[in-house]
């Protein structure tokens, strides 16, 4: 494996449209690390949320190479992909999408069981989960019951419950107040330091972007900067 | 069973109880058709049965031997559709262990009308079949005693004690007549006895025939003396015996499937819709499932699961709903509505008690589980197209 949990060589995405090709991404040149805490950041259409499914093996780019974990993206057939997102990239969105029918414990669980760990592992695992995010209190409680900054506390529990190497979070603050975003940030920026967890966000929220140790930053599809920021 | 699979059944199984009222009302529907389907084969099977027991108590006993010659399909073989009884079989005759007995086309004339019937004779000492041939005994010097079923009485307006005059051809092919004084009217509810039939001591018809010693048929007491099949006679099966029978009801209860098949239709399409809407307003968690590292394949399983969880339940719900309905039917029967025995087959003499056949229930569920997996599989397949990135805006 490389160096990089992800690596971009020249990747573009087009979707074609009446009018010929539209380019999400163009020519995007990319390494990440691990235990990096980084924020996409560009205006809508810039192609943040098309970056971040080529890097969870949600989507394939139209040329270039995608690597993640040191597999070639368009290389993996469709269960193969599926099992390096079950196994190594935690995904958090923006609307949550939690499983309304399932409890706060048996959301985090899941993708436990995608994994086939043991009970005993997996209740560990899921306890100590909804501890990370101060959730323990709300285990046996519906997202229904939640507000939508606890729903997101738990959509970062299920991202992080398998201790994978890379979570990917689109607009995870969109949908909360301050109050809430900023201890949402806190959260996951407590996971990357204890856990080494490395993070890849998109957003175009100012709180956000504070809190990022390095930010990209597109522009119709193209990088138009990555710099790191110092005192984060 | 593998842990994923245990997971799918219990999302699945989740999901269908946080879809609340949608549920209950597929799980009723199909539950209604499930009680209706029970219902409609214990009414079949009962009727099978029934008319196979009456027909081996009036009819069959434990086989048949038929003559070659006699071919029931062919009524211009009746005339000379007879053959020597065998010398081996004589002691079972005169032991009662065989019956033979003599069919003979005949032209009756109830009340001056004319009609064309069958006359059959059988011993009247006979005790292996249900017809009361003790009634042919006491014959007058010119008036023999018949017995006909309520059927034939009706058709023919006789009534015990009436008399009428039979004509039919002896072995010379000469026609000659015999006065028939009605002894008994049966309640035969074997049609194929009663209807067109009389029935006279065996000794008279053979004596007008000028034939003795013949037979047309041959009931047995017992399956072992089928052996007594020969070059004259040949061994009817329960097989062959019963397939016309087999066959009418088989038909008949395809005819009345027919309102059955529409009630499954619409229950299935109402599964179909539910999960074609459910595939249509998940896609966001379709897309969710997706990105946690679920595959499609197991995806698909998850809502072919959900759909085949609605009959699940419905059988389970079909026990206490449908019980009701089972057990009146089974206690108090179908009480089949006059004209009904026109249909020519046993078993619509009475109220038709309704037995269940769990082998057969459990096919009927079984093969509901697996129509329903069909038909939730086939808008679930749809699942293997939808890019997760797309699902997952919802798109």
């Amino acid at each position: 494996m490389s160096d990089y949990i992800a690596s971009l060589h020249k990747i573009s995405k087009a979707y074609a449209t009446g009018h010929g090709d539209f380019y999400a991404l163009k020519d995007i040149d990319l390494e990440f690390r691990e235990r990096e805490f980084t924020g996409i950041v560009g205006p809508s259409g810039s192609g943040k949320t098309t970056l971040l499914n080529i890097i969870g093996s949600l989507d394939l780019p139209t040329a270039g190479e995608a690597k993640v974990m040191g597999l070639l993206t368009s290389q993996l057939n469709a269960r193969q992909a599926a099992a390096l997102r079950s196994r190594h990239i935690g995904f958090i969105f923006q609307t949550y999408n939690l499983l309304p029918v399932y409890s706060v414990y048996e959301n985090v669980e899941f993708p436990l069981l995608l994994l086939k760990m043991k009970p005993e592992e997996r209740k560990k695992a899921v306890l100590a989960a909804l501890e990370w995010v101060g959730l323990l209190d709300k285990q046996k409680s519906r997202p229904a019951q939640l507000s939508g900054g606890q729903c997101q506390r738990v959509a970062i529990a299920r991202a992080m419950v398998k201790k994978p190497v890379l979570v990917l979070a689109d607009e995870p603050t969109a949908n909360l107040d301050t109050e809430n975003s900023l201890h949402i940030l806190q959260t996951m920026q407590n996971l990357n330091t204890n856990l080494g967890t490395s993070f890849i966000f998109s957003t175009h929220d100012d709180k956000v972007i504070r809190f990022m140790k390095r930010i990209v930053r597109l522009i119709d599809g193209k990088v138009a900067s990555d710099d790191y920021q110092a005192g984060v | 069973m593998a842990r994923w699979q245990v997971m799918i059944i219990r999302l699945a199984f989740r999901n269908i109880i946080g879809s609340g009222w949608r549920s209950l009302i597929n799980v009723l529907i199909l539950a209604l058709v499930l009680i209706g389907l029970i219902w409609a084969e214990g009414m079949w099977f009962s009727w099978l049965n029934l008319a196979k027991t009456q027909q081996k108590q009036w009819e069959y006993a434990a086989g048949i031997l038929r003559a070659r010659s006699f071919d029931p399909l062919d009524t211009f073989s009746w005339e000379k559709g007879y053959a020597a009884i065998p010398e081996q079989a004589q002691k079972y005759i005169e032991a009662g262990s065989l019956i033979p007995v003599l069919f003979s086309p005949a032209v009756i004339y109830p009340g001056g009308r004319m009609q064309s019937a069958v006359v059959k004779g059988i011993p009247a000492s006979q005790q292996i079949l249900r017809i009361p041939s003790q009634g042919l005994n006491g014959q007058e010097e010119y008036l023999v005693p018949a017995i006909i079923g309520k059927a034939m009485a009706r058709n023919t307006k006789l009534q015990v004690g009436d008399t009428f005059t039979a004509r039919l051809k002896n072995s010379d092919d000469a026609y000659d007549a015999l006065e028939l004084q009605v002894a008994q009217i049966m309640n035969c509810p074997v049609p194929s006895l009663d209807i067109g039939t009389v029935w006279i001591d065996l000794d008279s018809l053979r004596k007008i025939k000028q034939l003795p010693e013949v037979a047309t048929i041959m009931v047995m007491q017992s399956p072992g003396l089928a052996r007594l099949a020969n070059q004259d006679f040949r061994h009817i099966d329960e097989k062959e015996f019963f397939s016309d029978l087999n066959q009418m009801v088989k038909t008949k209860a395809a005819g009345q499937m027919m309102p059955f098949s529409m009630l499954i239709f619409l229950a299935m399409l109402a599964i179909f819709d539910t999960q074609a809407l459910a595939i249509f307003k998940r896609r966001k968690e379709i897309g969710m499932l997706s990105a946690l590292g679920m595959t499609k394949g197991q995806i698909i399983i998850l809502f072919t699961t959900e759909g085949v969880l609605y009959m699940l339940f419905a059988a389970l719900a079909a026990l206490p709903l449908g019980f009701p309905l089972f057990y009146y039917f089974f206690a108090h029967g179908l009480a089949l509505p006059p004209g009904y025995d026109s249909f020519g087959i046993a078993g619509f003499d009475e109220p038709l008690k309704f037995h269940y056949s769990i082998p057969l229930t459990l096919a009927t569920v079984l093969f509901l589980v697996v129509l329903t997996a069909v038909v939730s599989w086939l808008p679930a397949r749809r699942i293997a197209r939808l890019k997760p990135t797309e699902a997952l805006r919802g798109r």
